[in-house]
């Protein structure tokens, strides 16, 4: 018989005799199979279960009304356009725009947010088409904030006037392609 | 004279309790790591493919006053569908009793499907029944960025200027 427990047989009585010392010996031989078939089901259906981590998010804070035209310098201004066909260009100010990678984006904006003359001033403006992916935007967007990193740890090191450390003022704006972005962007 | 053939019996006596000990030890870590879907999760239909940044220790997603506006695109029709999801049951019951444009059998779901005017309508009142809030858009990576672009100035006009962009850990 496979399984089960069995008890150790006791020592048949002795019959008719007057000493009836019974010495029971039981011997406990329990089987673990169940248990441990068990807990291999219970660990499967945990490990098929669970789920690692919670997703994660990238924190944006927008701007509340966009209609109202800002004074922008045009030194302190860096564009990043992307067009329909999901490529990606830059100009600084009103420079002609050049096309550029996206795994370049990065050392773009930490090169432009350090250069000397518009330190911890230049406004970021990504300006993107209707018809460009949101992935990319994302990935854009995840470039960017990889790169300020950079930019503060920079940015520290210079000390303001009360001696403390500055802190970095990160100017950042995101908003569709307007038309004549577009037209400026056909000939590229 | 009986030939005496001689069986010989090897005797392996493998020892389980190691064995027994580690998937033990594995069952209990994965019973303390493991989440449960949340309600609107498991009456979900679509899957969204979210877009994937650098994987980073700091931001997560709460878990509590929480509405997500999901933007996935339907598996057949190839739409693109807005859906509105409340975690908190509480402000959940409170915001949709407090919406027109709901459905009487809809009331009891967490996720709901809903036109653009409607969203307006749900993100408005969920800022009124609990100004603590926090919003976060889920979007699929496929999409055009036009939609994202209006829910976001859903967001904007109800002055929640504040929220985050769900993503993946990129591998």
């Amino acid at each position: 018989m496979a399984g089960g427990g069995q008890l150790g047989g006791g020592s048949k009585p002795k019959r008719g005799k007057s000493n009836r010392k019974q010495t029971k010996r039981q011997g406990f031989h329990l089987d673990m199979t169940p248990l441990v078939d068990i807990t291999f089901l219970l660990l499967t259906f945990f490990m098929f279960t669970t789920t690692m981590a919670a997703p994660q998010v990238l924190d944006m804070t927008i701007p509340p009304e966009i209609d109202v035209e800002v004074e922008v310098r045009e030194s302190e201004l860096l564009s990043i356009y992307v067009r329909d066909d999901n490529k990606i260009f830059w100009a600084k100010g009103s420079e002609d725009p050049q096309s550029i990678v996206l795994k370049d984006i990065q050392a773009l904006s930490e090169r432009e947010n350090l250069d000397p003359a518009v330190r911890n001033k230049l406004i970021v403006a990504l300006k993107v088409s209707k018809d460009a992916s949101y992935g990319l935007i994302v990935q854009i967007l995840d470039k960017l904030n990889l790169a300020e990193g950079k930019i503060t740890e920079e940015i520290m090191k210079e000390l303001d006037e009360n001696g403390e450390p500055k802190k970095r003022e990160r100017r950042f704006t995101i908003a569709i392609l307007t038309d004549e972005e577009i037209e400026k962007l056909q000939g590229v | 004279m009986s030939k005496k053939v001689k069986v010989k019996r090897v005797g392996f006596a493998i020892d389980m309790t190691p064995l027994v000990d580690i998937t033990f030890l594995l069952l209990t870590f994965f019973m303390f790591t493991a989440t449960f879907k949340t309600q609107a999760e498991s009456e979900q239909k679509f899957v969204v493919q979210r877009p994937a940044t650098t994987p980073s220790d700091t931001s997560k997603l709460p878990d509590r006053d929480l509405a997500t506006i999901k933007i996935a695109i339907d598996t057949t029709t190839f739409d693109t569908v807005y859906y509105y999801e409340v975690v908190n049951e509480t402000d959940r019951m409170k915001v949709w009793q407090n919406t027109q444009g709901i459905p009487e059998e809809m009331l009891s779901k967490a996720q709901l499907q809903v036109s653009k005017e409607v969203l307006n309508e749900l993100v408005k009142n969920t800022r009124l029944v609990n100004s603590t809030t926090l919003f976060a858009i889920d979007a699929d990576k496929r999409l055009r960025f036009e939609y994202i672009n209006d829910a976001m100035d859903i967001l904007r006009k109800n002055r929640a200027t504040v929220f985050s962009y769900v993503t993946d850990k990129q591998q």
